[in-house]
């Protein structure tokens, strides 16, 4: 009863989403106000963010999800993390609080910040690798290929299900780890923490988990996005030989307009030192998620343009308008 | 008046009578050349636009903004001068004091500054010096304490003499700008001076009134940017008036400011569509680069390329007094105030084209926004002018002319002094390098 109401409350939530999306975006563009791909990207989080758990109340196995998001990232770079992932919306909206309290947020150092995103690889090896490694501890009595198989796609270690948690929306429409009044409440990777270090330590990680990035994202933007699995796996799909034409949506940077006044380094979410550094040409770092703030805030014309192929989609402006936002 | 007496560490002890009457002659003969100056600028284009009349009457520097600051001061308002680009006035603004420039552009007290330093040192340096000895120049003597960025030699000794007579602020300034812990430093140096303005003023800072300073200059930059880009086109003002606009901001009150240049662009603009030029559409185009040229004495390059035969017009320039005041914009991310501070931060130090930065490919970003300005306001040929003593811009013009020659860009180096006496000699110069530039587009 209440999961229909619920399901019904959404769709309407979605629809209704779409189309203050619509307006809003066509509003935030014929004012032509500093922040317009801020606002229109946190109303598409939104959106995304009750679109997926729309598709989770159809049983759609949640492989196909992930294969479909993979498939877009070699179009479209990783898009999915600055505009889609839930998880990456709810950080979002932790900003939108720290903004509240008018404190600022810390910059971690240049290196760690480095160190943090290469270890996103570890990481995801280390999943992919898991049922490998469960194998070898101990042994199945006799080798079968489609054991392995099965482990890696249906066997108890799912390394892909580690892949999938950010794309998880906060309410789920399954048995969620927490309930209240009835409504599956999620939240990303806690369902397998507790799946993967049973019941009694896996609740106690699970809500450190919780209290660190919740912590971790009030003072450091998209905290969780430098070790994020998810994020390191999308960008590796673009990294191999063959796929340099890829992310075909992508920042162009103009050398000679650029005066180096570091604006773009400076309101960069993920840190990313690559846009204000690299001497022109395409940025390609597996680091930026595409948030465009950079473009967005580059006062410079044209030095900064996102390109989807040859053509281009948005350019830095002159945006010098008095804000009326706070 | 202080009580006692401070003992002079570089001045020279000058009688009252002797200053008095030093300040009286400098001060009438300096009058009569503004009024020439403008009666020159009047003259080379017959349509000025309306607007210009409030910026001639800004632009007499003892005149109608002088008693107006005098006036503000008797109310208990604070006036902060400043030698450098680099002193962040947005937060002299936010504490509610006025920004002055002080840097001086009078010949004859240059003379007068031989007395303390070297005749070798740069004249803009001697100029001041001297213009302080005699009393001269009404923002210096009207600040109650200025704000030295240590950049080159000059300023950082000038700021040592002038601590004879004011409360002096020295910013220490990196010289390797892109690095993260210079960054840091300089934000420390821009905290600390946040710091000593609250002090000095008895006003305190506010997230509030810093959003407000901010946002002002943002829109005086969009004003600025605006005559700039109305400059891309063929000439529809003189590149005099658009100067001295561009100066006029170091010293009038920023709103007015504003709404005066927003006025001015209005006009142009429709000039533009009524295609009004102020001279030939294929009159050489010239960009200015180098030192400072400072308003009244140092006028002579622009008068004189803009009033030569064949005649040239300077369409853009990349000098610390000129485009360079209000190009870039503080862009702020979160408006709390730790970021607004390293906004500041960032615009100041990282966005700056000054010469007396270097990085691991030099000072590239002059480079670059050179060719960008070169193409962008297609320029015709560079003048590139130095005054004897200016190391800095001196040394760094064999790279200037090797990166501007690879797009076929002529550059002309012309160096002078803070004197009249070559004026001849700089005309003949000057009228055979646009000569040049005249047989390259009739080419």
């Amino acid at each position: 009863m209440d999961w229909e109401i619920i399901g019904d409350i959404l769709r309407i939530a979605v629809l209704a989403g779409l189309g203050v999306a619509g307006i809003l975006a066509i509003l935030i563009w014929k004012r032509n106000l500093a922040t317009r791909v801020t606002y229109l990207r946190f109303v598409i989080q939104a959106v995304s963010f009750a679109a997926l758990f729309y598709v989770f109340t159809y049983s759609i196995p949640l492989l196909y999800v992930l294969i479909i998001v993979f498939a877009m990232t070699i179009v479209l770079g990783r898009l999915y993390c600055g505009w889609f992932c839930p998880f990456g919306f709810v950080m979002d909206l932790i900003v939108l609080l720290r903004k509240a309290f008018k404190i600022r947020y810390r910059s971690l150092p240049d290196k760690l910040n480095k160190i943090l995103h290469q270890s996103r690889y570890v990481i995801l090896l280390f999943f992919l690798f898991l049922p490998v490694i469960l194998w070898l501890i101990e042994p199945p009595p006799d080798f079968n290929f489609a054991v392995v198989m099965a482990q890696l796609f249906a066997g108890p270690f799912r390394p892909y299900s580690v892949l999938l948690d950010p794309m998880i929306p906060l309410v789920v429409p399954w048995k969620g780890p927490l309930v209240v009044n009835q409504i599956n409440l999620s939240y990303p990777y806690v369902q397998d923490i507790i799946t993967y270090a049973g019941q009694n330590i896996g609740q106690v990680i699970a809500i450190a988990f919780v209290g660190l990035t919740l912590v971790g994202s009030f003072f450091v933007r998209r905290v969780w996005c430098r070790f994020c699995p998810t994020g390191a796996s999308l960008a590796v799909v673009n990294r191999f030989k063959g796929f340099k034409w890829a992310p075909l949506l992508h920042i162009e940077k103009d050398e000679e307009k650029c005066t180096k006044c570091g604006v773009c380094k400076r309101v960069c979410q993920s840190q990313v030192n690559d846009v204000y550094e690299q001497k022109g040409g395409k940025i390609n770092t597996s680091m930026c998620m595409l948030c465009l703030r950079c473009a967005e805030m580059c006062p410079y014309e044209d030095t900064l343009k996102v390109k989807l192929g040859n053509k281009t989609l948005f350019k830095s402006r002159n945006w010098l308008e008095p804000s009326k936002s706070e | 008046m202080k009580s006692e007496k401070v003992e002079k560490k570089y001045m020279p002890e000058i009688s009252r009578k002797e200053i008095d009457e030093l300040r009286n002659s400098v001060k009438t003969a300096s009058q009569k050349i503004m009024a020439e100056n403008i009666e020159r600028m009047k003259k080379a284009d017959p349509n000025r636009p309306e607007v210009m009349k409030y910026f001639d009457e800004i632009a007499n520097l003892f005149g109608q903004r002088q008693k107006e600051i005098l006036a503000e001061k008797e109310k208990g308002k604070k006036v902060i001068g400043y030698m450098c680009l680099f002193a962040p006035t947005e937060l002299i603004l936010a504490a509610d004091a006025i920004p002055v420039r002080v840097n001086s552009g009078w010949y004859d007290t240059s003379k007068l500054g031989d007395r303390v330093v070297p005749v070798e040192v740069c004249p803009v340096i001697r100029s001041t010096i001297g213009a302080k000895m005699i009393e001269l120049s009404p923002f210096l003597e009207l600040s109650d304490a200025l704000i030295s960025v240590l950049t080159c030699d000059g300023m950082t000794k000038l700021s040592e003499i002038l601590s004879d007579y004011k409360t002096i602020w020295g910013m220490d300034i990196p010289r390797v700008k892109d690095s993260s812990q210079s960054l840091r430093f300089w934000n420390d140096e821009i905290k600390h001076m946040k710091a000593q303005i609250e002090e000095f003023t008895g006003n305190k800072i506010t997230r509030k009134s810093l959003k407000a300073a901010i946002e002002q200059t943002q829109m005086a930059t969009k004003a600025f940017r605006r005559l700039q880009d109305l400059r891309k086109g063929p000439p529809v003002i003189m590149g005099r008036d658009a100067m001295l606009v561009n100066q006029t901001y170091l010293w009038d009150d920023k709103k007015r400011w504003t709404e005066k240049t927003e006025a001015l662009c209005d006009e142009l603009e429709k000039r533009v569509q009524r295609k009004e030029w102020v001279c030939s559409p294929d009159t050489p185009r010239v960009l200015v680069t180098g030192t400072p040229m400072f308003w009244p004495d140092n006028w002579k390059l622009p008068t004189l390329v803009e009033e030569a035969n064949p005649k040239g017009i300077i369409v853009a320039d990349e000098l610390c007094s000129g485009e360079r005041i209000l190009n870039d914009p503080v862009g702020v991310d979160e408006w709390s105030m730790d970021d607004m501070l390293s906004a500041i931060g960032d615009r100041y130090l990282m966005a700056s084209t000054c010469p007396c930065f270097t990085s691991k490919d030099g000072n590239e970003d002059r480079i670059n926004w050179l060719i960008n300005k070169v193409k962008e306001w297609n320029v015709q040929g560079v003048i590139y002018y130095v005054v004897r003593g200016c190391m800095l811009y001196g040394m760094e013009y064999t790279r200037i002319k090797k990166a501007l020659d690879k797009i076929n860009i002529p550059v002309y180096y012309l160096d002078t002094d803070y004197t009249r006496e070559d004026v001849g000699q700089m005309k003949t110069r000057v009228e055979a390098f646009l000569e040049m530039l005249t047989a390259r587009v009739d080419f």
